[in-house]
């Protein structure tokens, strides 16, 4: 919120607080100020003038002569081009040496041959904020009221040597949302004294008001009204425009602007009907019927619903309770009977009327938080006394008032205990210096030995609780005077659980492979899926909506993170990386059905992908990635954690048929890894692509953690190298199998790997030759020659039996 | 033959065979010379032989003589193998001379990524506070995100993180804070809970160079009998100094989150200027690193724990924010980017 210095000088004594010490202690109170901006924006010498006469230039059709009166001897003769020029205006002048906004210098010139002692001003010159003016006031002179004093410094005439300050209240300070609440509370946290007037002299005549008012609805708890006659919507004057600007609220016409001040002064949102717009003389707070409409101020046509509050005569709505006011009771020039009105309308019903019509008025914004049930009546009167000294309005009949059983206007009691204070902030403040605080804060407390009652005044609504009243205690008493201290109770471990620990080792893992972790976003859209090639009815289909998303790229969530580090690739491709691999552990959300009606599951995974080329090296040629860094990661992970799975083709659409295989422990799918479909790497801009992913839930549930050692080989082992002949489309794997089961027979057989695998010359087309290396060992004796040659043959045979393998001649 | 004789056709065998070694270079000819001066056939044998001729009083004396000088050519004969063994390696090394500047043979290794990377520093600070780590769901209820957290429905505060919604009781959650409810729920009625929790939060904020629609946070939470604000200022100064250095402190500024009662904003000492004052602290030589505050009693309450017998402290912050502050990145979209010549030079332990 912005709030002008000047105007809370006026109720607390700042003569001592520069606006960049009161923005400190504001800060330091918990009111953090934004910026402190000073309203003269580089205006120097500029006063009032009157234009006592005109002449047209000699030689520039655009440009006048005038004669100024600023004050002095002499008129000054002053050359303006600005088109609403005339004789008989007040208008700012800068004198030559005067200083403007932008480092502008005034100095006396001739202009197309006629001498100009300085220059008359628009409003853009001498740095007002025209987005708040009117249209009138942003083109061309500024015109100033008649009755302004002619050489008055302008810097004093518009406050210009007033300093705002840029508050960033935190919603529960909606009493610092006016004048006199932060009056207030500046005056509890300097220990000053404010001046704020706590009531309003205003005679009102002793007969009834001309008007009813009648509340049917629970959330209006109480609604006053008064009627004020012979008013003229003239502009209000200069003092009170410019108060309503520096605090970012657009001048309009005297009566309006008096709602406004007054809002702004006291916190309690005002509003003006026409009255003679009011049917029956008879105001109704209501729920709107379904399907009502009302065209608001704004020349909107709002459809209403029975959850909304609406002001309406016994014909029609006229305004939205608290929200905005209606275009069939507004306030015209011709407008000379006016009703004001002041009341109290639920705050969240407030709130949800205005989320639903898209509406943030000042007015709105205070009732959602809560106002002050205490002032309504007050701000009236306030609003009753401007009016009548500034717009010459007759105050026609007392109050209307209307109330329900819910007001109530009482200060709240809130139990409060000094000792658990003290407990509960750490810190040995003194009953008396709790006194003392409350005092300043205007709580009043009745003490009943160790427990307090404290008194907290209508205008603080975010007091309801003790713990409310520590804070209080607290932020007076300064955060800063907190000792630090360190928890008494017991000691605790702190520990990372199983799935911690491997997501850290995984991590490790393959960070030190090469790996890069990346971070991307989790929603994304059915577009980016569409490389994937899902059928109809995929459940990766499944992607759940965000109800109003900010963009279409980001519009559901996430089922899959390939197109998430697809996305990684292409952009790394784009900027001249020419490869790399990268790692995620990222969530799916994964649905059923939809729409969802409860929470999805959240599965974790982490994916891998390895796109373009090694990095070529002194020592190393750049080479493609291909399946085998894949799936060298994948089994370096299932490895480490002792988890054997088996590989099987998978059937995945967008992964390379022949290239992929599907990781599979006791009969469930707990990963993929295989080079990418191109269709769907062509859909990303990628070519060939390597992806894997492995769910972390799987790798919590099936990882062994227990570690024995075996016992280490006494007797000296043997190895045998086989190279064998087999069709093409032998499984190596599969063969490898095969020898692990011969294990169970053949004690001495101990293990088989795999150490090449050649096709072409010397070998049939339609076959491949592969090097097998066979270890054998005996706990307790040396083998001989003839036991290993057995349990060879032997698995010569099995194998010729099962892929028809042959000894390569 | 008379000794005389003997003796000095052996002194004159002995400087011959001297003169010749101090010619020889290579391994080669020393084993020649060792041949022709030591060996079998050597003339040192020959004179040996004609020892017999001598006659028995003068035998040993001239026997003796024999073997100082054999010795003293089997050492010469040492020395200068030694001496050229030597040279012969100091060639051969001087050969095989390589370029030690040329890079050496890597296994490319990857890098943390930035923010888990402060994460990981983070939690390590936390566990060795006691703190255990815990993990939930990012789609939440409402009843979770805001209600458990004394943000009522229609509540104005709930401005306060402008939220993606599923449905109207479905969420991205804005804050990890619902981790809060759900693990003294969870706990309950243990205590002391200490439990820090990170993960990824979502709000409807516009993606620009501070602001992200996605982030991540670390929640913060104690209960116990007997937690007072001056343990979090003490919880969190200790975490500053750990993360940012022994100079650190804390400061409080009162401030507002519907589940804290005090709440307060903490900054920390400027970490670009140490508190001098510079463009990342607007010269105010503090940052705002934290939220932070006393739970509130209604959310204790709601989650079990009877508020006039318990209390608790909680924080939150953003390892993006710590990130960009330690690693110098002003942007925190380039968080999010995932380019890998910014990632690589995280590539460092």
């Amino acid at each position: 919120m912005k709030v002008s210095y000047q105007w809370l000088s006026e109720y607390v004594d700042l003569r001592d607080m520069s606006p960049e010490q009161l923005a400190e202690a504001l800060t330091r109170g918990g009111l953090a100020v934004d910026g402190i901006a000073s309203r003269n924006q580089g205006v120097e010498g500029v006063v009032v003038g009157l234009v006592r006469d005109m002449e047209q230039h000699p030689d520039a059709d655009r440009l006048h002569v005038c004669q100024v009166d600023v004050g002095q001897d002499e008129l000054l003769q002053i050359v303006c081009g600005a088109p609403n020029v005339a004789p008989g205006q007040k208008v700012p002048v800068a004198l030559p040496g005067a200083k403007l906004p932008g480092d502008k210098q005034i100095k006396r010139a001739k202009l197309r041959g006629v001498t100009s002692n300085g220059m008359l001003c628009s409003a853009v010159e001498i740095g007002l904020d025209t987005r708040l003016l009117p249209q009138n006031q942003t083109v061309g002179l500024y015109i100033l009221p008649e009755d302004t004093e002619i050489g008055a410094d302008i810097v004093q005439v518009l406050h210009l040597d007033d300093y705002v300050l840029d508050i960033d209240l935190t919603p529960n300070r909606s009493d610092c949302l006016s004048i006199r609440g932060l009056a207030y509370e500046i005056a509890a946290l300097t220990g000053k004294q404010t001046t704020f007037p706590t009531d309003i002299d205003v005679t009102l005549p002793n007969e009834p008001s001309p008007i009813r008012v009648r509340i049917e609805s629970d959330r209006c708890t109480r609604y006053d009204a008064l009627v004020l006659t012979d008013l003229q919507a003239v502009p209000s004057p200069l003092w009170m425009q410019m108060r309503l600007l520096s605090m970012g609220v657009r001048p309009i016409d005297v009566i309006v602007d008096v709602t406004n001040y007054v809002m702004l002064e006291w916190g309690q949102p005002l509003h003006a009907f026409d009255a003679g717009k009011i049917a029956d003389s008879t105001i109704v707070v209501r729920q709107a019927k379904a399907e009502e409409t009302l065209v608001t101020l704004d020349g909107t046509e709002r459809r209403l619903d029975d959850d909304m509050l609406v002001i309406a005569d016994p014909e029609k709505a006229i305004g939205l309770a608290g929200v905005m006011g209606g275009e069939n009771s507004e306030i015209h020039s011709s407008t000379t009977r006016v009703v004001i009105e002041s009341a109290r309308f639920d705050a969240p019903s407030t709130r949800r009327t205005g989320q639903k019509l898209g509406l943030r008025s000042e007015a709105q914004q205070r009732f959602e938080k809560g106002i002050d049930p205490a002032v309504v009546r007050t701000a009236l009167l306030r609003a009753t006394q401007l009016l009548v000294q500034l717009a010459g309005g007759q105050i026609s009949g007392g109050v209307a008032t209307a109330t329900t059983d819910a007001e109530s206007a009482l200060a709240q009691r809130v139990p409060f205990s000094p000792n658990r204070c003290r407990e509960l902030l750490g810190c040995d403040i003194s009953d008396d210096m709790m006194h003392e605080l409350f005092r300043r804060l205007g709580f009043t407390v009745v003490e009943d030995s160790e427990n307090w009652m404290v008194n907290v005044p209508t205008r603080r609504p975010d007091i309801a609780l003790a713990a409310d009243l520590v804070e209080e205690v607290a932020r007076l008493y300064g955060y800063d005077n907190i000792p630090s201290t360190l928890p008494l109770g017991p000691v605790t471990i702190g520990n990372r659980d199983a799935r911690q620990r491997i997501l850290e080792q995984v991590r490790n893992m393959l960070v030190t492979r090469g790996l890069f972790e990346v971070r991307t976003y989790a929603f994304t859209s059915p577009e980016a899926y569409a490389p994937l090639q899902l059928a109809e009815g995929n459940r990766l289909r499944n992607m759940i909506p965000l109800a109003y998303p900010m963009s279409d790229e980001r519009r559901v969530l996430r089922t899959h993170l390939l197109p998430s580090l697809a996305e990684v690739a292409r952009y790394n491709l784009a900027h001249r990386v020419d490869g790399g691999a990268v790692f995620e552990f990222g969530r799916t959300y994964e649905a059923d059905a939809l729409p969802i009606t409860q929470q999805p599951r959240e599965r974790e995974v982490v994916a891998m992908m390895w796109f373009g080329t090694l990095p070529d090296s002194l020592h190393e040629r750049a080479r493609p990635y291909d399946f085998y860094d894949a799936k060298g990661a994948v089994e370096q992970i299932l490895d480490g954690f002792g988890i054997v799975v088996q590989y099987e083709r998978a059937q995945e659409p967008w992964l390379h048929p022949g290239r992929s295989a599907a990781i599979v422990c006791d009969g469930q799918r707990i990963g993929f890894v295989g080079e990418i479909h191109p269709t769907t790497a062509a859909g990303y801009d990628l070519s060939t692509t390597l992806y894997a992913e492995l769910d972390v839930a799987q790798l919590v549930k099936r990882h062994t953690t227990s570690l024995l050692v075996e016992s280490l080989p006494r007797f000296p082992g043997a190895r045998r190298d086989l190279a064998l002949v087999v069709n093409k489309d032998v499984l190596v794997g599969k063969m490898l199998e095969c020898i692990d089961e011969l294990r169970s027979k053949r004690e001495i057989l101990r293990f088989a790997s795999v150490f090449d695998v050649y096709e072409g010359k010397g070998i049939g087309e339609q076959q491949k030759s592969i090097a097998l290396a066979l270890s054998f060992g005996a706990d307790e004796r040396t083998l001989t020659d003839a036991e290993i040659d057995e349990a060879v043959q032997e698995v010569l045979q099995v194998l010729e039996a099962q892929f028809d393998a042959h000894l390569r001649g | 033959m008379d000794l005389e004789a003997l003796k000095q056709e052996l002194a004159t065998l002995h400087t011959k065979a001297l003169q010749e070694l101090e010619d020889v270079q290579d391994t080669k000819r020393l084993g020649e010379w060792r041949v022709t001066y030591l060996g079998k056939k050597s003339e040192l044998t020959t004179l040996s032989k004609q020892m017999g001729q001598l006659d028995a009083q003068t035998r040993p004396l001239f026997g003796q003589l024999l073997n100082e000088r054999r010795q003293a050519l089997e050492s010469a004969f040492t020395s200068k193998r030694e001496a050229i063994e030597s040279a012969e390696q100091n060639a051969r090394l001087a050969a095989e001379t390589i370029d030690v500047t040329l890079p050496g043979r890597h296994t490319d290794v990857g890098a943390v990524h930035p923010i888990s990377r402060v994460i990981r520093d983070i939690e390590d600070i936390f566990l060795g506070m006691g703190f255990m780590i815990a993990d939930g769901p990012e789609v939440e209820t409402d009843r979770y995100n805001f209600e458990m957290l004394n943000l009522p429905k229609d509540h104005p505060a709930r401005d306060m993180q402008d939220t993606f919604y599923i449905t109207d009781e479905l969420l991205m959650r804005t804050h990890t804070s619902p981790m809060q409810v759900r693990t003294m729920e969870q706990m309950h009625p243990h205590a002391p809970i200490k439990v820090i929790v990170p993960g990824r939060v979502y709000r409807r904020d516009e993606d620009d160079a501070t602001h992200s629609h996605a982030f991540t946070q670390i929640e913060g939470l104690v209960v116990d009998q007997g937690i007072r604000m001056s343990d979090l200022k003490g919880v969190l100064e200790a975490f500053a100094k750990a993360l940012f250095g022994e100079h650190q402190r804390v400061r409080l500024r009162p401030s507002y989150f519907p589940f804290t009662e005090p709440s307060a904003e903490v900054d920390l000492v400027c970490v670009h200027c140490q508190g001098r004052g510079c463009r990342v602290c607007k010269d105010t030589g503090w940052i705002e690193i934290l939220g932070a505050g006393m739970v509130h009693p209604r959310v204790l309450d709601m989650a079990g724990y009877d508020s006039s017998i318990y209390s608790g402290f909680a924080f939150g912050m953003g390892p993006e924010r710590i990130a960009m502050l330690k690693y110098g990145i002003t942007d925190i979209r380039q968080l999010y980017q995932n380019d890998l010549r910014l990632l690589r030079q995280f590539a460092k332990v």
